[in-house]
């Protein structure tokens, strides 16, 4: 037998054979609405934590802000992500009979948002200083100048990294099958079980990973071409 | 118009200036000079409060801004110009929002009467075809030029310069000096800040030497450079001309 009729014997035995592309299509689902999810969240809380840290550097009266954003930055930089997910999931959630993917979403959310409010944050102190002062000279509130001046231009420091961070954070989300969520890479694990070949299923997953992580490099991309173009510098 | 009383200002253990009282009349146009590291921007810092004072009080048209909450300390700041050595246009607007952005945003002007205001200022420093163009785009002199129309935007009773011209290319400082010499003439009250000592002699109605955080000597612009008193105003005018 040929090569290509083997390696298309062990695809079609993987994908095709008992409808299991549906299973893939459903884990593959499932990978995007938690990495959705997880990014939005991520987000919003890192945008809450630069935003104190950002105050507690620059008012005094919010400096314990900070160090109670310092102390949740270092904690999940520190510890590993599955080892989050499995806190969360048995200690927090299974108790209470929540769904294991609230689970999921809820520990990369919050693993990611960590990282999200030092890219912010950095993003926002690569802006001159001299901005500030301008803004500050003009009559401008401290909050009118951020939103006008300082965002508009540290947004551009912030995209790159943040879709960086995106894409790193579609893939982590492949360790969700610990806390029982048919995500893709699951799914893939479960058709290698059941078909005695692991290795052609798991392959097929990458691809999938693959396939979304260049589709948003280059929506990134693009993304950032546009925001260089009206800036003309 | 302004009354800086026992000025005080550290950074950490660093005293930077120790104790300025000086009086700058409405109309006046102060030149403030000495050698770097003397605290001549710092004390032009704190005339708007962009250096909070550590001890010691500036009175502004009769308020005293270290003393003025957040919000009255903006309203003050509306009526004092300020320009910088690096210009510090914003770079992500065009020239007419960089004029045009705070009087709207203060909601003292509406757009359009804002942007004919910008267009009225640009032409006269002659730099209205530029106002859709970004400040990359502008020589520094022009950036400089813009920056003040930008502060001029605002109405301001004082204009503070911060060396306005030592970032700039040999060839673009007269038409800076010039812009400034224009309001002088107009009869604005000026504080400068600059290693120009021709600026001075020319425009300037008073001339300040700082040295160590203290107001060493002051006088007349003529008398200033023609009598010197103090030995380290000697000895730095010695260097400078």
């Amino acid at each position: 037998m040929s090569w290509f009729a083997n390696t298309w014997e062990h695809f079609s035995a993987a994908f095709l054979e008992n409808d299991r592309y549906l299973a893939f299509l459903k884990g593959f689902g499932e990978t995007l609405k938690i990495s959705f999810f997880a990014v939005i969240l991520g987000v919003v809380l890192g945008i809450i934590l630069a935003v104190a840290k950002y105050m507690a550097v620059n008012h005094k009266s919010c400096r314990p802000l900070g160090w109670i954003a310092n102390v949740y930055i270092t904690v999940i930089r520190g510890t590993p992500v599955y080892v989050q997910m499995l806190i969360i999931y048995y200690l927090i959630l299974t108790a209470r009979g929540i769904p294991a993917i609230v689970s999921g979403v809820l520990c990369f959310g919050i693993n990611s948002s960590a990282y999200v409010a030092e890219i912010i944050r950095a993003g926002i102190e690569a802006v001159d200083r001299g901005q500030m002062e301008a803004g500050r000279s003009l009559g401008l509130s401290e909050m009118q100048t951020m939103i006008s001046i300082i965002m508009p231009q540290a947004v551009r420091n912030i995209l790159p990294a943040l879709g960086n961070e995106f894409i790193v954070l579609i893939k982590e989300t492949a360790v969700i099958g610990g806390i029982t969520v048919l995500d893709v890479t699951k799914v893939a694990m479960n058709v290698g079980a059941s078909s005695y070949d692991y290795l052609t299923p798991l392959l097929i997953a990458a691809v999938m990973y693959l396939l979304v992580v260049i589709i948003l490099t280059k929506l990134l991309g693009m993304f950032e071409r546009r925001l260089a173009k009206s800036d003309r510098r | 118009m302004i009354d800086v009383k026992n000025l005080h200002k550290s950074f950490g253990d660093k005293q930077v200036l120790c104790g300025i009282d000086e009086h700058i009349e409405k109309g006046e146009k102060v030149v403030v000079i000495g050698p770097s590291g003397s605290g001549k921007s710092t004390f032009l810092r704190c005339l708007n409060l962009l250096e909070k004072p550590t001890e010691g009080a500036i009175v502004f048209e009769g308020n005293d801004i270290t003393k003025a909450s957040g919000g009255e300390l903006n309203k003050i700041r509306q009526k004092m110009g300020m320009v910088f050595q690096h210009f510090n246009l914003f770079p992500h607007l065009t020239i007419q929002k960089n004029i045009t952005l705070s009087p709207v945003k203060l909601g003292l002007m509406s757009q359009a009467a804002a942007d004919k205001r910008a267009e009225e200022l640009l032409s006269r420093v002659g730099l209205l075809e530029k106002a859709n163009q970004y400040p990359a785009q502008l020589s520094g002199g022009q950036k400089q030029r813009i920056a003040i129309v930008r502060s001029l935007a605002m109405n301001p009773d004082v204009m503070l310069f911060d060396e306005p011209t030592s970032a700039l290319d040999p060839e673009m400082v007269r038409e800076v000096l010039d812009f400034m010499k224009q309001l002088a003439t107009d009869g604005m009250t000026m504080v400068v800040v600059t290693h120009e000592m021709g600026f001075a002699r020319e425009v300037g109605s008073r001339v300040l030497f700082m040295d160590e955080g203290r107001i060493v000597e002051q006088n007349t612009p003529e008398e200033f450079f023609t009598h010197p008193a103090d030995a380290r105003l000697k000895e730095f005018l010695s260097k400078v001309l």
